[in-house]
């Protein structure tokens, strides 16, 4: 049977809904023994929500069923051959994860303007169009640094200058 | 009454209201189009200049930048697919396709011209339903709030688009993202780290979830048409188009002014409401979330509707609705006014002036959106591959300066590769966003509606406005689930006939 984007969407849904209803609110949604009033318990809702979408899920995957045996019978290729089959988009996915995860650990280290052109460097690479080479690395240096003076200056925002910075800058000064 | 209004006259038509009013809406209108720089925040940081400044000329300057900021957001929701503000998030669903069809401009000239007739229709309303809106909105408590919350989250059927199952799904991710952090009693759900505990911010979630798939899209897919620039086609709005949209204008304005008069509801939840109305009645209700005007106009009518409208709580009974309204209550404390009944009583010509001002201001937000619009609209001429990588930096910033928190910068990302995989599984995104923002108020209201009836559930129908959402949301559940089973049937007939 060739599943289709509806059926990943019911697993996907159902699965989540579950984990949500059976592991993340018993240990994450704590019941207080004291509850003011005749207030419901904070777990009510988030039960009847995972409740409703573990229902929409199921009922996804039964009503992707009738699609999926005609995509079949009409040797359609399903979407999970098509993604699986094409492995460059699943490393560029990989890649953009891998990144983004880069960043959110590397900004406190190497502090938010380095990692901000560094980010839009990597992503203007990875859009894999290099026509405007000066554009790109013009901006990516400029741009950053602009939105960082807008910022400091009108929000008064304290951007973190980084472990690795601050070290360097405290030992300059210590000498 | 004409007398006052006479010498309120005179004393707004100064140079410097004029100048506050100015700039205010223009530094508005910038610091909305910012994806992540907030109308809260606009009107925080002007705070302390208003020290320096008349009573009037203060309030106008607050008022002037809470407007432009709201219209300012609808600028980067058509054409970035960001919105700036939350109110603007519902522009987004047919502002952005249009910009990317090469009518963004058409897209940006019916955002401003509804935004300027809402606004105008709520300072009328100023004038003349300040009192009545004020005594309405008194009457609305938990039971009715919960309701008119319930009729709201029936707009998840109205976008859900070719799924309602899947519209729903959307919804209840929304739903349970809703309930991350500190509840109204104090406890903290799915609290994974220190930082979950204050819950997740709504700007970063909406940008995440609209702004960033477009991007992952591109560095993913790396379609060719992306090194083109969009096309810039016709962007004159034509009189067909306006009078089209002319009953979504007027309603959506009236909502605004109606939604906007209640404490706690906000612009937001107006621009939902008139969206989902406009689409419900109107003949091309179909083609809304794939660029119908119709659909701009609505939204954007009633956010602004909404701006005006909750200076009516706030002035009849001193009463702040939202964050905006409650900086704006500070600044009035602070030149000695109080504002409440005894304000029309002893500071009547104050209040005049402030009406006259604020109708003035429309003024200047037209002057002010037409002068942008065409600047703005350059935008579209950069190709994708330099526009989207920046975009992702602009929120980056934006995001972090609103509480200096790289929690927020990592939920943004994360919502950014969650709105990616639900445009891979066509799973609409539309619903999550209604359901995020209402579904706190939702809960809330049914929590504090059950704790005060000691968990009766008759507390629900003890009003006539109640039971008037109450029958709305009967009625449209009925019909949306008529037209499901209407569609089911004709998709098996189609198929059985295929089949012979």
């Amino acid at each position: 049977m060739n599943q289709n984007r509806d059926f990943y969407a019911g697993l996907v849904a159902t699965v989540f809904f579950a984990v949500i209803l059976f592991v993340l609110i018993p240990i994450y949604v704590k019941v207080p023994s004291f509850i003011p009033g005749f207030a419901p318990p904070p777990d009510m809702w988030p039960r009847v929500v995972a409740i409703v979408g573990l229902v929409m899920g199921v009922l996804a995957l039964v009503l992707s069923y009738p699609k999926m045996r005609e995509a079949s019978r009409n040797q359609v290729e399903g979407l999970g051959n098509r993604i699986l089959g094409n492995k460059t988009h699943l490393m560029r996915f990989g890649a953009v994860l891998i990144l983004f995860a880069a960043f959110v650990y590397g900004m406190p280290l190497i502090g938010f303007v380095p990692a901000t052109v560094l980010l839009l460097g990597v992503l203007f690479i990875m859009t894999g169009n290099f026509e405007r080479k000066f554009w790109m690395i013009g901006l990516s240096i400029i741009f950053p640094v602009l939105l960082y003076l807008l910022f400091t200056k009108v929000t008064h925002t304290p951007f973190p200058e980084g472990k690795l910075l601050s070290f360097s800058l405290s030992d300059l000064v210590t000498l | 009454m004409w007398n006052e209004l006479l010498y309120a006259f005179e004393a707004v038509a100064t140079l410097p209201n004029f100048l506050a009013m100015f700039a205010g809406i223009w530094a508005g209108v910038i610091i909305g189009a910012i994806p992540g720089m907030t109308g809260t925040m606009a009107v925080t940081l002007a705070l302390p200049f208003t020290f320096y400044l008349s009573p009037v000329t203060s309030i106008l300057l607050l008022v002037a930048l809470y407007k432009g900021s709201t219209y300012g957001g609808s600028i980067s929701a058509i054409l970035i697919k960001t919105p700036g503000t939350a109110s603007a998030a519902c522009t987004v669903l047919d502002g952005y396709p249009l910009a990317r069809a090469g009518k963004g401009g058409k897209a940006l000239n019916m955002a401003l011209i509804s935004s300027c007739i809402g606004d105008f229709i709520s300072n009328i309303s100023l004038f003349f339903l300040a009192i009545p809106l004020a005594t309405f909105a008194l009457r609305v408590g938990p039971p009715e709030f919960f309701m008119l919350m319930a009729f709201s989250l029936t707009i998840v059927a109205s976008i859900s688009g070719r799924s309602l199952v899947l519209g729903i799904i959307s919804a209840c991710l929304g739903l349970l993202l809703a309930t991350v952090g500190e509840d109204i009693y104090g406890s903290y759900r799915f609290a994974l780290s220190e930082d979950m505990k204050s819950g997740l911010g709504m700007v970063p979630v909406l940008i995440g979830l609209f702004a960033l798939p477009e991007l992952i899209k591109m560095v993913v897919f790396r379609p060719e048409d992306n090194a083109d620039a969009m096309k810039l086609g016709d962007n004159r709005l034509t009189l067909s188009e306006f009078r089209g949209s002319i009953k979504s204008i007027f309603r959506g304005s009236l909502i605004g002014v109606i939604l906007g008069a209640i404490p706690g509801i906000g612009p937001s939840t107006a621009a939902f409401f008139s969206y989902s109305e406009a689409r419900r009645t109107s003949k091309n209700g179909d083609k809304f979330g794939e660029g119908e005007i119709e659909g701009i106009a609505a939204s954007e009518s009633a956010n602004n509707g909404a701006c005006g409208a909750t200076m009516i709580p706030l002035l009849a009974l001193g009463v702040p609705g939202d964050v905006i309204t409650g900086v704006m209550l500070g600044a009035f404390m602070i030149h000695g006014l109080t504002p409440g009944p005894l304000l029309f009583q002893n500071n009547l010509g104050d209040v005049y002036a402030l009406f006259i001002g604020i109708l003035f201001s429309s003024v200047f937000l037209f002057v002010a959106g037409k002068a942008t619009a065409g600047a703005f609209t350059k935008i579209s001429r950069i190709p994708q591959t330099l526009l989207l990588p920046c975009i992702l930096i602009l929120c980056v910033y934006g995001i972090y300066s609103i509480g200096a928190s790289p929690f927020d910068v990592t939920v943004l990302l994360v919502m950014g590769v969650v709105g990616f995989v639900m445009m891979l599984l066509n799973i609409p995104a539309a619903p999550f966003l209604i359901a995020f923002i209402l579904g706190p108020m939702f809960e809330d209201n049914m929590r504090r509606s059950l704790a005060i009836s000691r968990g009766d559930l008759g507390v629900f129908f003890q009003s006539w406005i109640s039971w008037g959402f109450f029958a709305l949301t009967i009625l449209f559940v009925t019909l949306t689930i008529r037209r499901e089973w209407n569609k089911w049937r004709s998709n098996r007939n189609a198929d059985t006939a295929s089949a012979s």
